[in-house]
């Protein structure tokens, strides 16, 4: 297939299926809070909408800053795209992407003046502290499978099975990474309720429905690594069934735990990180 | 037709023909990642410009005198 089409097509895809596995998980959070909730549909309906809704600039925002960095973020999960289910490349740049994200996160936060804004953007700081960590999950996999790129680990896994049966706490490492980034999450300190929306706090109009786009396509591209990495060679049908367990179970648990403060957040991930890097480490040894 | 429309007509346009021109002539694989990377938010941000609702004139000046408006 032309390498164009195909990437366009694999953008597409996974805008709508983020969106609708977001919707999903509004729906079940809401379900399980005993609230009727919004349709699935409503988050897809959300991005479209924005992009024909009043925008203007603040008046502290610095315009230039406060544009580029929502194309930016979209940028990065082009590449995510890319070098996910297009080409299957390296997981070093997915890492890459992974950092320059908790950047623009940050970046975001600062461009728009707000204080609520700018409390987002310290604590992207803070945050990335600690889910930088939790990637180091790549260092894992190439100690077990010697290889990072991510053709090299599916055929490493059809070989000699999923890596979660080998390497389980890498794959609880990960998880925690996904659950990090789901909305509304324990992790999510830098979208808090307290500072509003966080550092999309004054992104909105056509910019809200822009960064949504970005964020769905986020959520896919993470879910479909997880389970590429994890769980080895699937069809489609088993991609579409992982990605709606994960939403899912991430769901579940966002709907009944509280949102952490910054330092419990922190320290919680910083200690899942290290007793799995140490416990996988002794399982490889052993 | 004020500046930024023109602005992002130009961008609109730009995008289109860069995405056209890789999917029809099919260019090294290096090229089609950079139009990827940098024209497909580029489309979706001239899309969105052209699209979004403009202020009318009566409350314009209210809105960009506001610091932060939230969401």
């Amino acid at each position: 297939m032309n390498l164009m089409a195909n990437i366009l097509i694999n953008v597409i895809t996974s805008f709508l299926g983020g969106s609708l596995l977001l919707g999903l998980h509004r729906k079940i959070m809401a379900r399980i809070q005993l609230r009727p909730g919004p349709p699935i549909i409503q988050y897809l309906l959300h991005s479209l909408k924005f992009f024909f809704k009043e925008t203007s600039l603040p008046k502290t925002a610095s315009p230039v800053f406060y544009i580029s960095i929502v194309c930016i973020l979209a940028g990065i999960w082009t590449t995510g795209v890319i070098v996910g289910p297009v080409t299957q490349g390296s997981l070093l740049i997915m890492f890459g992407i992974y950092a320059v994200y908790k950047i623009v996160e940050h970046n975001m936060g600062s461009s728009s003046g707000s204080p609520y804004g700018k409390l987002s953007c310290v604590r992207a700081v803070f945050s990335a502290a600690s889910e930088i960590p939790l990637f180091a999950v790549v260092a894992l996999i190439f100690f077990q499978t010697g290889t990072l790129s991510i053709a090299g680990i599916i055929h490493y896994q059809s070989v000699n099975g999923p890596l979660i049966f080998t390497i389980p706490l890498a794959g609880v490492m990960f998880f925690i990474l996904l659950l990090t980034k789901s909305p509304y999450s324990p992790f999510a300190i830098t979208k808090g309720k307290e500072l509003i929306s966080g550092y999309e706090t004054e992104h909105f109009g056509f910019l809200r429905g822009f960064l949504m786009f970005s964020e769905s396509i986020a959520w896919f591209i993470m879910s479909w690594l997880f389970l590429t990495l994890f769980f080895g060679p699937l069809s489609v049908v088993y991609y579409v069934i992982g990605m709606i367990a994960i939403t899912v179970v991430t769901a579940f648990i966002n709907a009944t735990s509280p949102l952490l403060n910054p330092n419990h957040s922190v320290m919680l991930q910083i200690t899942i990180a290290f007793v799995c890097i140490v416990g996988t480490i002794i399982m490889m040894v052993v | 037709m004020n500046k930024q429309k023109i602005i992002s007509y130009t961008l609109l346009l730009v995008s289109i023909l860069a995405i056209v021109y890789a999917l029809i002539f099919n260019p090294a694989d290096w090229i089609v990642y950079g139009i990827a990377i940098v024209f497909i938010p580029c489309f979706i941000l001239s899309f969105g410009i052209l699209t979004m609702a403009k202020p009318i004139d009566d409350e314009k000046e209210e809105r960009d005198e506001e610091p932060f408006i939230g969401y």
